[in-house]
Protein backbone atom coordinates (compact mmCIF):
# COMPACT_ATOMS: atom_id res chain seq x y z
CA UNK A 1 0.00 0.00 0.00
CA UNK A 2 1.12 3.34 -1.13
CA UNK A 3 2.37 6.06 1.91
CA UNK A 4 0.06 8.27 0.40
CA UNK A 5 -2.62 6.11 0.65
CA UNK A 6 -1.69 5.00 4.42
CA UNK A 7 -1.69 8.89 4.99
CA UNK A 8 -4.76 9.18 3.67
CA UNK A 9 -6.72 6.21 5.89
CA UNK A 10 -5.22 7.59 9.05
CA UNK A 11 -6.53 10.87 8.24
CA UNK A 12 -9.89 9.39 7.76
CA UNK A 13 -9.34 7.15 10.95
CA UNK A 14 -8.98 10.23 12.57
CA UNK A 15 -11.63 12.19 11.38
CA UNK A 16 -14.40 9.56 11.79
CA UNK A 17 -12.81 8.97 15.24
CA UNK A 18 -13.53 12.87 16.53
CA UNK A 19 -17.49 12.92 14.49
CA UNK A 20 -18.05 9.25 16.80
CA UNK A 21 -16.85 9.81 20.14
CA UNK A 22 -17.27 14.06 19.80
CA UNK A 23 -21.27 13.22 19.04
CA UNK A 24 -24.03 12.19 21.77
CA UNK A 25 -24.28 9.19 20.14
CA UNK A 26 -20.79 7.51 20.52
CA UNK A 27 -22.18 4.67 22.63
CA UNK A 28 -24.18 3.00 19.59
CA UNK A 29 -21.27 2.80 17.41
CA UNK A 30 -18.11 3.26 19.34
CA UNK A 31 -15.68 1.74 16.29
CA UNK A 32 -12.08 2.25 16.96
CA UNK A 33 -11.05 3.16 13.42
CA UNK A 34 -7.58 3.11 14.29
CA UNK A 35 -7.58 0.00 14.60
CA UNK A 36 -9.27 -0.89 10.94
CA UNK A 37 -6.66 1.56 9.40
CA UNK A 38 -3.83 -0.75 11.00
CA UNK A 39 -5.79 -3.49 9.54
CA UNK A 40 -6.32 -1.96 6.23
CA UNK A 41 -2.54 -1.41 5.98
CA UNK A 42 -1.44 -4.99 7.19
CA UNK A 43 -4.32 -6.77 4.20
CA UNK A 44 -1.46 -5.61 2.22
CA UNK A 45 0.68 -7.55 3.82
CA UNK A 46 3.60 -5.45 4.38
CA UNK A 47 5.29 -6.02 7.68
CA UNK A 48 6.77 -2.74 7.63
CA UNK A 49 4.38 -0.48 6.86
CA UNK A 50 1.61 -2.36 9.35
CA UNK A 51 3.47 -2.09 12.31
CA UNK A 52 4.90 1.28 11.37
CA UNK A 53 0.71 2.75 10.29
CA UNK A 54 -0.05 0.72 13.80
CA UNK A 55 2.12 2.74 15.70
CA UNK A 56 1.66 6.43 14.77
CA UNK A 57 -2.00 5.79 14.59
CA UNK A 58 -1.45 4.80 18.57
CA UNK A 59 0.17 7.64 19.08
CA UNK A 60 -2.57 9.31 17.63
CA UNK A 61 -4.96 7.56 19.62
CA UNK A 62 -2.62 8.51 22.67
CA UNK A 63 -2.22 11.89 22.33
CA UNK A 64 -5.74 12.91 21.99
CA UNK A 65 -7.24 10.84 24.70
CA UNK A 66 -4.31 8.43 26.67
CA UNK A 67 -2.89 9.42 29.93
CA UNK A 68 0.39 7.91 29.07
CA UNK A 69 1.81 8.20 25.04
CA UNK A 70 2.63 4.86 23.96
CA UNK A 71 0.49 2.49 25.39
CA UNK A 72 -1.76 2.50 22.23
CA UNK A 73 0.87 2.61 19.69
CA UNK A 74 2.19 -0.37 21.63
CA UNK A 75 -0.53 -2.77 21.53
CA UNK A 76 -1.41 -1.45 17.51
CA UNK A 77 2.24 -1.69 16.23
CA UNK A 78 2.48 -5.42 17.64
CA UNK A 79 -1.33 -6.19 16.37
CA UNK A 80 -0.26 -4.68 13.19
CA UNK A 81 2.84 -6.99 12.70
CA UNK A 82 0.03 -10.32 14.65
CA UNK A 83 -2.39 -9.09 11.61
CA UNK A 84 0.15 -9.17 9.25
CA UNK A 85 1.33 -12.68 10.24
CA UNK A 86 -2.82 -13.79 10.12
CA UNK A 87 -3.14 -12.15 6.59
CA UNK A 88 -0.17 -13.61 5.01
CA UNK A 89 0.20 -17.20 6.69
CA UNK A 90 -2.62 -18.48 7.18
CA UNK A 91 -5.76 -19.31 4.49
CA UNK A 92 -7.66 -16.05 5.54
CA UNK A 93 -10.31 -13.79 4.00
CA UNK A 94 -14.16 -13.08 3.77
CA UNK A 95 -16.17 -10.71 5.77
CA UNK A 96 -16.69 -13.33 8.72
CA UNK A 97 -13.59 -13.70 9.53
CA UNK A 98 -12.13 -10.60 9.01
CA UNK A 99 -15.01 -9.47 11.55
CA UNK A 100 -14.03 -11.73 14.05
CA UNK A 101 -9.94 -11.20 13.60
CA UNK A 102 -10.76 -8.01 14.05
CA UNK A 103 -12.74 -8.40 17.10
CA UNK A 104 -10.08 -10.44 18.70
CA UNK A 105 -7.71 -7.46 18.07
CA UNK A 106 -9.74 -5.11 19.56
CA UNK A 107 -10.16 -7.10 22.89
CA UNK A 108 -6.50 -7.74 23.02
CA UNK A 109 -5.42 -3.77 22.35
CA UNK A 110 -7.96 -3.20 25.20
CA UNK A 111 -6.13 -6.10 27.19
CA UNK A 112 -2.40 -4.84 26.41
CA UNK A 113 -3.51 -0.91 27.45
CA UNK A 114 -4.87 -2.13 30.66
CA UNK A 115 -1.97 -4.36 31.57
CA UNK A 116 0.62 -1.14 30.44
CA UNK A 117 -1.37 1.29 32.16
CA UNK A 118 -1.38 -1.23 35.78
CA UNK A 119 2.30 -1.84 34.91
CA UNK A 120 3.59 1.93 34.54
CA UNK A 121 0.78 3.88 35.86
CA UNK A 122 0.14 1.68 38.87
CA UNK A 123 -3.59 2.11 38.20
CA UNK A 124 -6.73 -0.32 38.43
CA UNK A 125 -6.46 -3.15 35.87
CA UNK A 126 -9.60 -3.37 33.80
CA UNK A 127 -9.32 -5.86 31.34
CA UNK A 128 -11.85 -6.70 29.81
CA UNK A 129 -15.19 -4.74 30.45
CA UNK A 130 -19.21 -4.14 28.84
CA UNK A 131 -17.97 -1.25 26.95
CA UNK A 132 -14.72 -3.09 25.63
CA UNK A 133 -16.81 -5.91 24.41
CA UNK A 134 -19.48 -3.56 22.40
CA UNK A 135 -16.69 -2.15 21.00
CA UNK A 136 -15.04 -5.40 20.02
CA UNK A 137 -18.51 -6.43 17.83
CA UNK A 138 -18.87 -3.23 16.43
CA UNK A 139 -15.26 -3.05 15.37
CA UNK A 140 -15.76 -6.73 13.78
CA UNK A 141 -19.26 -5.96 12.72
CA UNK A 142 -17.61 -2.76 11.07
CA UNK A 143 -14.51 -3.91 9.45
CA UNK A 144 -16.21 -7.09 8.49
CA UNK A 145 -19.03 -5.43 6.15
CA UNK A 146 -15.80 -3.06 4.98
CA UNK A 147 -14.08 -5.86 3.70
CA UNK A 148 -17.45 -7.78 1.95
CA UNK A 149 -17.72 -4.38 0.42
CA UNK A 150 -14.51 -4.02 -0.78
CA UNK A 151 -14.67 -7.38 -2.75
CA UNK A 152 -18.04 -6.76 -3.69
CA UNK A 153 -18.16 -6.93 -7.25
CA UNK A 154 -19.30 -3.10 -7.59
CA UNK A 155 -19.23 -3.56 -11.32
CA UNK A 156 -21.23 -6.44 -12.49
CA UNK A 157 -23.74 -5.47 -10.04
CA UNK A 158 -23.99 -2.23 -11.66
CA UNK A 159 -24.14 -3.73 -14.82
CA UNK A 160 -26.71 -6.47 -14.32
CA UNK A 161 -28.67 -3.58 -12.80
CA UNK A 162 -28.82 -1.96 -16.25
CA UNK A 163 -30.03 -4.63 -18.34
CA UNK A 164 -32.49 -5.56 -16.13
CA UNK A 165 -33.85 -1.95 -16.49
CA UNK A 166 -33.36 -2.05 -19.94
CA UNK A 167 -35.75 -4.95 -20.50
CA UNK B 1 4.47 -20.56 1.38
CA UNK B 2 2.38 -18.86 -0.73
CA UNK B 3 0.03 -15.80 0.54
CA UNK B 4 -3.17 -16.89 0.36
CA UNK B 5 -4.79 -13.68 0.24
CA UNK B 6 -5.18 -11.86 -3.07
CA UNK B 7 -4.76 -8.47 -1.23
CA UNK B 8 -0.79 -9.35 -0.45
CA UNK B 9 1.82 -7.87 -2.32
CA UNK B 10 3.96 -10.29 -2.49
CA UNK B 11 7.02 -8.52 -3.14
CA UNK B 12 6.28 -6.37 0.31
CA UNK B 13 6.23 -9.79 2.08
CA UNK B 14 9.31 -9.23 4.44
CA UNK B 15 8.20 -10.56 8.10
CA UNK B 16 12.07 -10.50 9.54
CA UNK B 17 12.60 -6.70 8.22
CA UNK B 18 8.73 -6.29 9.99
CA UNK B 19 10.00 -8.13 12.47
CA UNK B 20 13.22 -5.75 13.41
CA UNK B 21 10.92 -3.01 12.94
CA UNK B 22 8.19 -4.11 15.89
CA UNK B 23 11.09 -4.67 17.83
CA UNK B 24 12.31 -0.66 17.25
CA UNK B 25 8.92 0.53 17.45
CA UNK B 26 7.88 -1.57 20.59
CA UNK B 27 11.41 -0.56 22.29
CA UNK B 28 11.03 3.40 21.67
CA UNK B 29 7.16 2.66 23.37
CA UNK B 30 8.54 1.43 26.23
CA UNK B 31 10.92 4.01 26.66
CA UNK B 32 8.70 6.35 26.26
CA UNK B 33 6.33 4.94 28.79
CA UNK B 34 9.15 4.71 30.96
CA UNK B 35 9.47 8.31 31.16
CA UNK B 36 6.29 9.04 32.03
CA UNK B 37 5.95 6.15 34.60
CA UNK B 38 5.14 8.33 38.12
CA UNK B 39 7.98 9.85 39.92
CA UNK B 40 10.48 9.92 37.09
CA UNK B 41 10.32 12.90 34.88
CA UNK B 42 6.10 13.03 34.56
CA UNK B 43 6.89 16.56 34.37
CA UNK B 44 8.34 15.77 30.78
CA UNK B 45 5.44 13.77 29.56
CA UNK B 46 2.47 16.52 30.90
CA UNK B 47 4.42 19.39 28.72
CA UNK B 48 4.40 17.35 25.81
CA UNK B 49 0.95 16.28 25.99
CA UNK B 50 0.34 19.94 26.51
CA UNK B 51 2.37 20.56 22.86
CA UNK B 52 0.33 18.30 21.51
CA UNK B 53 -2.97 19.50 22.58
CA UNK B 54 -2.22 22.94 21.60
CA UNK B 55 -0.87 22.04 18.07
CA UNK B 56 -4.22 19.56 17.44
CA UNK B 57 -6.43 21.71 18.56
CA UNK B 58 -7.42 23.55 15.19
CA UNK B 59 -8.32 20.12 13.94
CA UNK B 60 -9.47 18.34 16.86
CA UNK B 61 -11.88 21.57 17.34
CA UNK B 62 -13.03 22.16 13.77
CA UNK B 63 -13.97 18.38 13.60
CA UNK B 64 -15.45 18.57 17.10
CA UNK B 65 -17.80 21.52 15.76
CA UNK B 66 -18.51 19.29 12.61
CA UNK B 67 -19.39 16.71 14.85
CA UNK B 68 -21.51 18.82 16.95
CA UNK B 69 -23.24 19.94 14.07
CA UNK B 70 -24.39 16.72 12.48
CA UNK B 71 -25.32 15.55 16.18
CA UNK B 72 -27.64 18.39 16.61
CA UNK B 73 -28.87 18.13 13.00
CA UNK B 74 -30.07 13.93 13.91
CA UNK B 75 -31.04 15.22 16.97
CA UNK B 76 -33.71 18.11 15.43
CA UNK B 77 -34.48 15.39 12.67
CA UNK B 78 -35.44 12.84 15.76
CA UNK B 79 -37.72 15.75 16.96
CA UNK B 80 -38.89 16.60 13.53
CA UNK B 81 -40.29 12.55 13.04
CA UNK B 82 -41.98 13.02 17.00
CA UNK B 83 -43.32 16.16 16.04
CA UNK B 84 -44.65 15.35 12.36
CA UNK B 85 -47.36 12.42 13.73
CA UNK B 86 -48.57 14.96 15.96
CA UNK B 87 -49.03 18.04 13.73
CA UNK B 88 -49.17 16.54 10.01
CA UNK B 89 -51.74 18.59 8.77
CA UNK B 90 -50.49 21.91 9.84
CA UNK B 91 -47.04 21.06 9.02
CA UNK B 92 -47.80 20.39 5.43
CA UNK B 93 -49.01 23.68 5.70
CA UNK B 94 -46.03 25.13 7.21
CA UNK B 95 -43.47 23.25 4.95
CA UNK B 96 -41.43 25.90 3.91
CA UNK B 97 -41.28 27.49 7.23
CA UNK B 98 -40.31 24.21 8.40
CA UNK B 99 -37.33 23.54 6.24
CA UNK B 100 -35.62 26.61 7.71
CA UNK B 101 -37.23 26.35 10.78
CA UNK B 102 -34.98 22.50 10.66
CA UNK B 103 -31.71 24.58 9.11
CA UNK B 104 -31.86 27.43 12.20
CA UNK B 105 -32.89 24.84 14.58
CA UNK B 106 -29.56 23.19 13.92
CA UNK B 107 -27.71 26.25 14.06
CA UNK B 108 -29.16 27.27 17.74
CA UNK B 109 -28.89 24.09 18.90
CA UNK B 110 -25.48 24.50 20.28
CA UNK B 111 -26.16 27.75 21.02
CA UNK B 112 -29.00 26.91 23.40
CA UNK B 113 -27.56 24.10 24.67
CA UNK B 114 -24.40 26.26 26.19
CA UNK B 115 -27.03 28.55 27.69
CA UNK B 116 -29.28 26.05 29.03
CA UNK B 117 -26.21 24.38 30.97
CA UNK B 118 -25.07 27.73 32.47
CA UNK B 119 -28.66 28.89 33.66
CA UNK B 120 -29.33 24.84 34.84
CA UNK B 121 -25.58 25.07 36.38
CA UNK B 122 -26.28 28.64 38.49
CA UNK B 123 -26.55 26.60 41.72
CA UNK B 124 -23.11 25.25 41.60
CA UNK B 125 -20.19 26.71 42.71
CA UNK B 126 -17.72 29.30 40.98
CA UNK B 127 -18.92 28.32 37.50
CA UNK B 128 -16.35 29.96 35.22
CA UNK B 129 -18.52 29.00 31.70
CA UNK B 130 -19.57 25.86 29.56
CA UNK B 131 -17.48 24.25 27.38
CA UNK B 132 -17.83 21.83 24.75
CA UNK B 133 -16.59 17.60 24.88
CA UNK B 134 -15.27 17.27 21.44
CA UNK B 135 -14.23 13.46 22.38
CA UNK B 136 -15.15 11.17 25.36
CA UNK B 137 -13.12 8.00 25.44
CA UNK B 138 -14.03 4.88 27.46
CA UNK B 139 -11.23 2.27 27.26
CA UNK B 140 -9.83 -0.06 29.86
CA UNK B 141 -11.22 1.55 33.19
CA UNK B 142 -9.70 5.08 31.30
CA UNK B 143 -12.85 7.35 31.51
CA UNK B 144 -11.38 10.57 29.77
CA UNK B 145 -12.93 13.79 27.56
CA UNK B 146 -11.62 16.48 25.32
CA UNK B 147 -13.21 19.46 26.05
CA UNK B 148 -12.49 22.56 23.65
CA UNK B 149 -11.29 24.78 25.95
CA UNK B 150 -7.82 25.57 27.09
CA UNK B 151 -5.15 28.08 28.75
CA UNK B 152 -6.56 30.77 26.33
CA UNK B 153 -9.77 30.50 28.19
CA UNK B 154 -8.55 30.50 31.32
CA UNK B 155 -8.37 26.38 32.11
CA UNK B 156 -5.71 25.26 35.14
CA UNK B 157 -5.16 21.68 35.89
CA UNK B 158 -7.50 20.46 38.15
CA UNK B 159 -10.56 22.47 37.03
CA UNK B 160 -13.88 20.48 38.12
CA UNK B 161 -16.16 19.78 35.53
CA UNK B 162 -19.73 19.56 36.52
CA UNK B 163 -23.09 19.13 34.53
CA UNK B 164 -26.49 20.31 36.63
CA UNK B 165 -27.09 17.14 37.62
CA UNK B 166 -23.69 16.89 39.73
CA UNK B 167 -19.34 16.32 39.43
CA UNK B 168 -17.94 15.30 36.15
CA UNK B 169 -14.44 15.03 36.49
CA UNK B 170 -11.42 17.28 36.32
CA UNK B 171 -9.05 19.07 33.93
CA UNK B 172 -5.34 17.26 34.44
CA UNK B 173 -3.57 18.36 30.65
CA UNK B 174 -4.24 21.42 29.53
CA UNK B 175 -3.30 22.97 25.52
CA UNK B 176 -3.70 26.00 24.72
CA UNK B 177 -7.47 25.68 23.40
CA UNK B 178 -8.15 21.93 24.39
CA UNK B 179 -7.58 20.03 27.42
CA UNK B 180 -7.98 16.48 28.40
CA UNK B 181 -9.86 15.60 31.34
CA UNK B 182 -10.19 12.67 33.98
CA UNK B 183 -13.99 11.38 34.57
CA UNK B 184 -15.10 10.56 38.10
CA UNK B 185 -15.76 7.23 36.40
CA UNK B 186 -11.65 6.80 35.79
CA UNK B 187 -10.62 3.60 38.15
CA UNK B 188 -7.85 6.00 39.07
CA UNK B 189 -10.30 9.10 39.73
CA UNK B 190 -10.97 9.91 43.12
CA UNK B 191 -12.79 12.68 45.36
CA UNK B 192 -14.03 13.68 48.60
CA UNK B 193 -17.31 12.79 49.49
CA UNK B 194 -20.13 13.19 52.26
CA UNK B 195 -23.30 11.24 52.48
CA UNK B 196 -25.81 14.15 52.84
CA UNK B 197 -28.11 12.96 55.38
CA UNK B 198 -25.85 11.56 57.57
CA UNK B 199 -22.41 14.04 56.89
CA UNK B 200 -20.30 11.11 57.30
CA UNK B 201 -16.84 11.30 55.50
CA UNK B 202 -15.39 9.08 52.91
CA UNK B 203 -13.72 8.95 49.84
CA UNK B 204 -15.64 8.08 46.17
CA UNK B 205 -14.01 6.38 43.85
CA UNK B 206 -14.51 5.72 39.87
CA UNK B 207 -14.14 1.36 39.48
CA UNK B 208 -13.70 1.81 35.99
CA UNK B 209 -16.72 -0.31 34.49
CA UNK B 210 -19.58 3.20 34.94
CA UNK B 211 -20.46 3.08 38.72
CA UNK B 212 -18.73 4.44 42.00
CA UNK B 213 -17.97 3.03 44.88
CA UNK B 214 -17.49 5.07 48.29
CA UNK B 215 -15.09 3.62 50.40
CA UNK B 216 -14.45 4.95 54.14
CA UNK B 217 -17.89 4.29 55.36
CA UNK B 218 -17.70 2.79 58.76
CA UNK B 219 -19.99 -0.29 60.04
CA UNK B 220 -21.56 1.68 62.06
CA UNK B 221 -22.83 3.83 59.63
CA UNK B 222 -26.78 4.34 59.24
CA UNK B 223 -26.59 4.77 55.27
CA UNK B 224 -29.05 3.61 53.01
CA UNK B 225 -30.35 2.89 49.61
CA UNK B 226 -31.20 6.26 47.98
CA UNK B 227 -29.48 8.81 50.04
CA UNK B 228 -27.38 11.85 48.43
CA UNK B 229 -23.83 11.60 48.22
CA UNK B 230 -22.21 14.98 47.64
CA UNK B 231 -18.55 16.22 47.13
CA UNK B 232 -16.72 17.05 50.54
CA UNK B 233 -14.45 19.70 50.13
CA UNK B 234 -11.41 17.94 51.36
CA UNK B 235 -9.75 16.84 48.64
CA UNK B 236 -8.20 20.09 47.35
CA UNK B 237 -10.27 19.91 44.37
CA UNK B 238 -13.38 20.06 43.92
CA UNK B 239 -16.08 22.29 45.91
CA UNK B 240 -17.92 21.29 48.63
CA UNK B 241 -21.69 20.49 48.51
CA UNK B 242 -21.96 19.23 44.28
CA UNK B 243 -23.82 16.38 44.04
CA UNK B 244 -22.07 13.15 43.24
CA UNK B 245 -24.75 10.37 42.84
CA UNK B 246 -27.21 8.39 45.04
CA UNK B 247 -26.39 5.15 46.98
CA UNK B 248 -27.78 1.92 45.18
CA UNK B 249 -26.53 -0.75 47.69
CA UNK B 250 -25.16 -0.99 50.76
CA UNK B 251 -23.07 -4.29 51.83
CA UNK B 252 -21.21 -5.32 54.68
CA UNK B 253 -17.02 -5.21 53.68
CA UNK B 254 -14.54 -7.55 55.20
CA UNK B 255 -13.21 -5.55 57.18
CA UNK B 256 -14.30 -1.90 59.57
CA UNK B 257 -16.02 -0.37 56.23
CA UNK B 258 -19.05 -0.68 54.60
CA UNK B 259 -19.18 -1.36 50.71
CA UNK B 260 -21.18 1.20 49.08
CA UNK B 261 -21.93 1.38 45.35
CA UNK B 262 -23.09 4.96 43.94
CA UNK B 263 -24.95 5.65 40.84
CA UNK B 264 -23.58 9.13 39.44
CA UNK B 265 -26.22 11.77 39.13
CA UNK B 266 -24.33 12.79 35.81
CA UNK B 267 -25.67 10.89 32.34
CA UNK B 268 -21.54 10.01 31.48
CA UNK B 269 -22.54 8.78 28.12
CA UNK B 270 -24.35 11.71 26.82
CA UNK B 271 -22.31 14.62 27.87
CA UNK B 272 -22.19 17.33 25.27
CA UNK B 273 -21.67 20.36 26.92
CA UNK B 274 -19.75 20.45 30.57
CA UNK B 275 -19.86 23.42 32.95
CA UNK B 276 -15.80 24.35 33.53
CA UNK B 277 -15.53 25.30 37.72
CA UNK B 278 -13.02 27.66 39.28
CA UNK B 279 -10.21 25.54 40.61
CA UNK B 280 -10.33 25.36 44.21
CA UNK B 281 -7.87 27.76 45.62
CA UNK B 282 -5.56 24.97 47.10
CA UNK B 283 -5.16 23.62 43.66
CA UNK B 284 -3.33 27.05 42.74
CA UNK B 285 -1.53 27.48 45.75
CA UNK B 286 -0.21 23.58 45.55
CA UNK B 287 0.23 22.21 42.33
CA UNK B 288 1.38 18.86 43.41
CA UNK B 289 -2.48 18.32 43.79
CA UNK B 290 -2.50 18.69 40.12
CA UNK B 291 -0.51 16.06 38.92
CA UNK B 292 -2.64 13.84 40.71
CA UNK B 293 -4.16 12.55 37.39
CA UNK B 294 -3.75 9.53 35.49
Amino acid sequence: MKIRRIALLLAAAAVLEFLVAGSRYRALWPVDWFLLATAAVARSGDFVRAVLTGAIAGFAEDAISQPMLGVNAFAKALLGFVLTLVSVRIAFGGALAVGAALGVASLANEAIVALLSALLAQSPIVLISREAIWRAVVTGITGGALEAAWNFGWRDWWKRRRLRRLR
Amino acid sequence: MRAPNPHVEVAAVNPRRGAVVLMVVLLSCVLILSAQAPGRGGRGATLLQSWILTASAPVTTAVGAVSHGVSGRIASTIDLFTARTENDKLRHDLDERDKELFRLRAELKQRGEARRLEAEGSALPGVVGSVPVLLLERRAGVYSVLVGAGSAEGVVPSSPLAVPQGIVGRVVAVGRNVSRAQLLLDASAAAGARIARTGELGVIRGDGRGALTLNNIATTSSVARGDLVESAGIDGIYPRGVPIGRVESVARGSKLFLEVRVTPLADFARLTDVLLLAPSPAARENPEITKGGR
